[in-house]
């Protein structure tokens, strides 16, 4: 087991602790109460512009150690990274100096036209090309390491070549970025194509991965009778994914670990109750003590 | 095997509601068909809320699916996301009815627009003092990016305030042959304020948010010495309250 580290960013790193995801409707909470979190994480998009938004992230910045999760930067485009979302990007990066910034392994633009969803890539080798040209583009303009997350998807391509858990060790061997392991999308995504989870984890190289996510999921029945599951982000962690959580803590050990929650937001207490949940497996199974930083 | 583009192309289309790319498994793909169409509504429920709730939740709906396919969002950035959609409301059929409703999503369109908007400081009123006499016909302000003008049809400010209040009582007594009027919208430290102007002064602040020079704004509105004194009240209003960040001397300067 390794010893509990931090993943050392900038001014303020990012504890090997249960962080929350900060949503707006808890923003005026977080200002007023000050809850005992050890760090947050927020969607950069949601922090591009000015006003209120951007008053209450520095704020909050002020107070906890903050990372910077992207969804839009559409790193699988084949067409190549939007200029202009990627300045936006370090401009917020350069005003919240977060400890982590992190985006994930899919795509969403495509013909200058944006899809609000990360898209599953076909694992192949141009995919990979792409991937991790983009990533070395988008580490070289933020001047930082990223980490990348493993999707959660629900359809495979028939010219699929390569295992998602070695795409994802490759682009972190060739490019330097870090993998953000999300728990939960790896048992969504192995339920829905007979993937073994712990396979998955024990392909993913340890040294690589500096955060873990979890959520909620979904199962849903389609039409034909197929049980899906959706990775909703609208209920409390599944037990298998908390038993996975656990493996990958005696495996992998102490990494900074997000609470997400993102459909039928609940009150924060709900959030903070998942958040001690996480901290308790990470205390019980690594000796991490409470928002250790380097 | 389709190269990477070529699939992301058809992917796309068929999120779109274009055929589906072969062998892909509609079922499947309806799941993030579902995911960014709810996500794009939802997003244009929250930049248009006077709007989602005058037609109701099942009509926007139908109104985002129809919008969703004709204008994608060109960024990855939802909160800019909508700009098409007053003008599409005006050439929606179903919605032909509700003649109002295109001018009360211009107004939400330009709320929006100044909710987001960068943080940028305003001019620093004292410093306008040091510039030379001679300059001053060629002076112009750079608006702030939080500030916009609109001219509206309707009493589309009357309709948006009542909507969101659910002040019933307002919402009756709004009168649609009133006539159209000037709306100043602007962030303000309490949040987005919109307010009325005459025509005089809204056509002013619509000149000088263009980038038009103070004399030229002036010698076009001013008739009169009673108008010059109103518009000139209405200029040190605009720079207490913020409105510019900057100023121009001749097209050569550079911002101040």
């Amino acid at each position: 087991m390794s010893e509990p580290h931090a993943i050392v960013g900038q001014a303020s790193p990012i504890p090997a602790a249960a962080g929350i995801g900060l949503r707006f409707p808890h923003h005026a909470c977080v200002l007023e109460a000050q809850p005992a979190v050890a760090w947050f994480e927020v969607h950069a998009e949601n922090y591009f512009g000015g006003g209120r938004a951007r008053q209450a992230l520095t704020a909050v910045r002020c107070n906890y150690p903050v990372s910077l999760h992207g969804v839009g930067l559409s790193l699988g485009s084949a067409e190549g990274l939007d200029l202009s979302h990627l300045d936006r990007l370090r401009d917020l990066v350069h005003a919240i100096d977060p400890g982590l910034v992190s985006e994930h392994l899919s795509w969403s633009v495509t013909g200058g036209q944006y899809f609000a969803d990360l898209l599953p890539l076909p694992m192949t080798e141009e995919a990979l090309e792409v991937v991790c040209r983009h990533v070395q583009q988008a580490q070289e303009v933020l001047g930082r390491r990223l980490l990348l997350e493993n999707p959660s998807t629900y359809l495979q391509f028939s010219h699929s070549s390569i295992p998602e858990w070695e795409f994802l060790a490759a682009v972190a061997n060739r490019t330097g970025c870090g993998i953000l392991c999300d728990i939960n999308n790896i048992f969504v995504s192995a339920s829905n194509h007979g993937w073994d989870p712990l396979r998955y984890l024990a392909a993913l190289p340890a040294d690589a991965i500096g955060e873990y996510h979890l959520a909620g999921h979904a199962e849903c029945t389609l039409e034909s009778g197929r049980v899906v599951r959706i990775d909703n982000h609208g209920s409390g962690v599944a037990a298998p994914v908390w038993a996975l959580y656990e493996e990958a803590l005696r495996r992998i050990g102490a990494r900074p670990t997000l609470i997400e929650w993102d459909t039928d937001i609940p009150a924060f207490e709900v959030l903070l109750d998942q958040a001690a949940q996480a901290a308790d497996r990470l205390r019980r199974i690594t000796g991490a003590s409470h928002a250790r930083a380097a | 095997m389709p190269a990477l583009r070529e699939l992301q192309r058809s992917f796309g289309g068929a999120l779109l509601g274009g055929p589906l790319p072969v062998g892909a498994d509609a079922e499947l793909l309806r799941i993030y068909r579902n995911t960014c169409h709810g996500t794009l509504t939802a997003a244009l429920a929250l930049s248009f809320p006077a709007v989602h709730r005058l037609v109701g939740a099942a009509f926007f709906e139908s109104c985002a699916a129809a919008f969703i396919p004709i204008h994608p969002p060109r960024r990855a950035y939802l909160n800019d996301y909508g700009q098409e959609f007053p003008a599409f409301l005006g050439s929606y059929g179903p919605a032909a009815v509700l003649s109002y409703l295109p001018e009360v999503a211009r107004l939400e369109w330009a709320v929006n627009r100044a909710l987001h908007a960068a943080d940028a400081a305003a001019l620093d009123v004292a410093a306008l003092s040091a510039i030379d006499p001679d300059e001053v016909p060629t002076l112009r302000f750079l608006p702030h990016p939080a500030v916009s003008v609109l001219n509206v049809s309707v009493p589309a400010d009357a309709i948006w305030r009542a909507v969101l209040e659910e002040d019933e009582a307002a919402m009756a007594a709004i009168d649609l042959t009133a006539g159209p009027a000037w709306l100043l919208i602007q962030r303000r430290a309490g949040g987005v304020e919109v307010q009325r102007m005459n025509e005089r002064g809204g056509r002013f602040a619509q000149r000088l948010c263009a980038g038009q020079t103070l004399q030229a704004a002036l010698d076009a509105e001013a008739d009169g010495e009673q108008a010059a004194a109103e518009l000139h009240a209405a200029l040190a209003d605009h720079l207490a309250c913020g409105r510019f960040t900057g100023w121009l001397l001749s097209p050569s300067q550079n911002p101040k």
